[in-house]
């Protein structure tokens, strides 16, 4: 079992790396498109399905600032699997330096429970959650610039901030109604 | 003209898509210059049907003429109703050599043998294939053109395609075919679909195969999209991989269309979670189905996406391999029979 690290490696100048976990493969193509069009910053971006990541793989990988979970939540395997993959990152990571995005949450054949789940795995990892837009182009790339305002703080690109900090500010909360539906 | 041919031809214009109408019609010939310049295609279908019963009327067609518009139609959008395939076994001999008009006169003699009121008529199609075209009668009544049966034959193939036979013609027919053609059986092929040409290609295997290949393959190459090169694909090679199983499972490219996959098991329970049943003695019955307009796609985009498991199962794999899509799965460990 092989840890993906977040300190193990020496940062690239001006340079920020991102990798999307997804396990259907659909959206992170296209969010990657999006998200190396980016200017300002080198942005390389690494497609995985699952962690962990082959070990071949382990020289040419550059050290990764965030790590995005993509969570399609018609498909109850995309959570089953996501969360599978959580067991392979450090624990450095989860100071700011994982977020969950989750798409199709609006779509009528979502049981609700699913979401609430997904809130309190982000809760309890202490991460951002953000609901994305995968159908639409603008809907990819609204959600490349948010995934790139995060990904510049964890890359220690933005001064006088840090990822842990920002966490702090964006972590997802459970609110205290999730648990009390019982009562009514 | 009586009124059989006349409520034929009104439920045969019902049939036929207007904007097909009009070929249809060039096709078969039958009207005069005249008569093709006053019909207004643009009209309501009634109005249309109107006019043809007024010419059919003048020109004395008879139910004859009807059925060969029929035909040109049926044979013109293949892909209509529901067929199934049935394979000849054991050739004799003189199998390879039966040509058109030996088939065709055989066929005839043997099917007129069996049953007195039948209409027959057969017309080759451009593409190789025989069809055939039945209108039964019983042994009281005239043929029932209003319910045809449609057969698509390949000469010198072992492949029969029918569409709405009923149980009670099924035999007659196999009878007559087998005769025919020069083969000494006839079997099911466990092979039916809303689309002649796709259950065909399955059949005749006449689609993009890929076969296993220890090399890099050409679909390799085709994939490698000019991507950027700072995004990167770290399970690339896996993917890479399954993508090739799952289209040497299904094909590549356009993959004939099947609309579903039948498996009836009759398998005991296993399982540890639910004694009663593991302890029961006979098989649990029951039957699986799959459907969706285009089968075969969607299990290989289930296949390289990773939703299903690949090496893609036997189960899934003989759909294309053994070219049929009702199974009957039994416990005594021969696999899919």
């Amino acid at each position: 079992m092989s840890l993906l690290k977040p300190f193990s490696k020496l940062p690239g100048l001006n340079a920020a790396n991102i990798l999307l976990v997804e396990n259907e493969e659909q959206l992170q193509q296209r969010l990657a498109d999006a998200l190396v069009e980016e200017t300002a910053v080198t942005v390389n971006v690494r497609l995985a399905k699952t962690l962990p990541l082959p070990l071949k793989n382990e020289k040419s990988r550059p050290r990764i600032d965030l790590v995005v979970f993509i969570i399609n939540l018609t498909s109850e395997l995309s959570l089953q699997s996501a969360e599978a993959s959580l067991k392979y990152l450090d624990p450095g990571y989860f100071l700011g330096k994982v977020c969950l995005l989750v798409t199709n949450a609006r779509n009528a054949s979502v049981p609700p429970a699913r979401l609430d789940t997904v809130r309190k795995l982000a809760a309890s990892l202490h991460c951002p959650l953000l609901c994305a837009e995968d159908q639409t182009p603008d809907g990819v790339t609204n959600a490349a610039e948010r995934l790139l305002t995060i990904l510049k703080v964890a890359a220690g690109l933005v001064p006088m901030t840090t990822a842990l900090y920002l966490s702090n500010l964006t972590r997802c909360t459970v609110p205290s109604d999730i648990d009390q539906q019982g009562f009514d | 003209m009586d009124d059989s041919t006349k409520r034929l031809l009104q439920q045969l214009v019902r049939r036929i898509p207007t904007q097909m109408l009009k070929t249809t019609l060039e096709k078969w010939g039958r009207l005069t210059t005249e008569q093709q310049k006053s019909l207004d295609f643009t009209q309501p279908k009634w109005v249309l049907t109107e006019n043809l019963l007024a010419f059919c009327e003048e020109n004395g067609w008879t139910t004859k003429h009807i059925t060969e518009l029929e035909m040109i139609y049926v044979t013109d959008s293949p892909n209509q109703g529901m067929w199934y395939a049935f394979q000849l076994l054991d050739p004799e001999d003189d199998a390879p050599s039966v040509e058109l008009t030996q088939f065709k006169e055989q066929f005839k003699i043997h099917l007129t043998e069996l049953i007195r009121h039948v209409s027959i008529k057969i017309k080759k199609h451009t593409d190789e294939a025989v069809w055939i075209r039945i209108a039964w009668g019983d042994s009281f009544s005239r043929p029932n053109h209003l319910k045809p049966t449609y057969v698509v034959h390949h000469l010198q193939t072992p492949y029969v395609f029918m569409s709405s036979v009923t149980r009670k013609q099924k035999p007659l027919l196999s009878q007559a075919l087998v005769l025919a053609t020069r083969y000494t059986a006839i079997k099911d092929a466990h092979l039916s679909g809303r689309k002649l040409t796709a259950i065909r290609d399955v059949v005749m295997k006449q689609y993009q195969q890929v076969f296993p290949t220890k090399y890099p393959s050409p679909l390799l190459e085709q994939n490698q999209t000019a991507s950027n090169p700072l995004i990167k694909r770290e399970q690339a090679e896996s993917s890479e991989n399954r993508h090739q199983m799952a289209c040497e499972a299904f094909g590549y490219g356009m993959v004939p269309q099947l609309q579903t996959a039948v498996y009836k098991l009759e398998t005991k329970f296993r399982g540890i979670t639910n004694k009663t049943m593991t302890e029961r003695g006979e098989p649990i019955r029951c039957v699986v189905k799959f459907t969706s307009t285009n089968l075969l796609e969607s299990f290989r985009n289930c296949a390289s996406s990773g939703i299903a498991s690949t090496p893609v199962t036997p189960l899934l794999s003989s759909i294309t391999q053994k070219g049929r899509n009702f199974f009957v799965i039994t416990d005594n460990g021969r696999g899919p029979s």
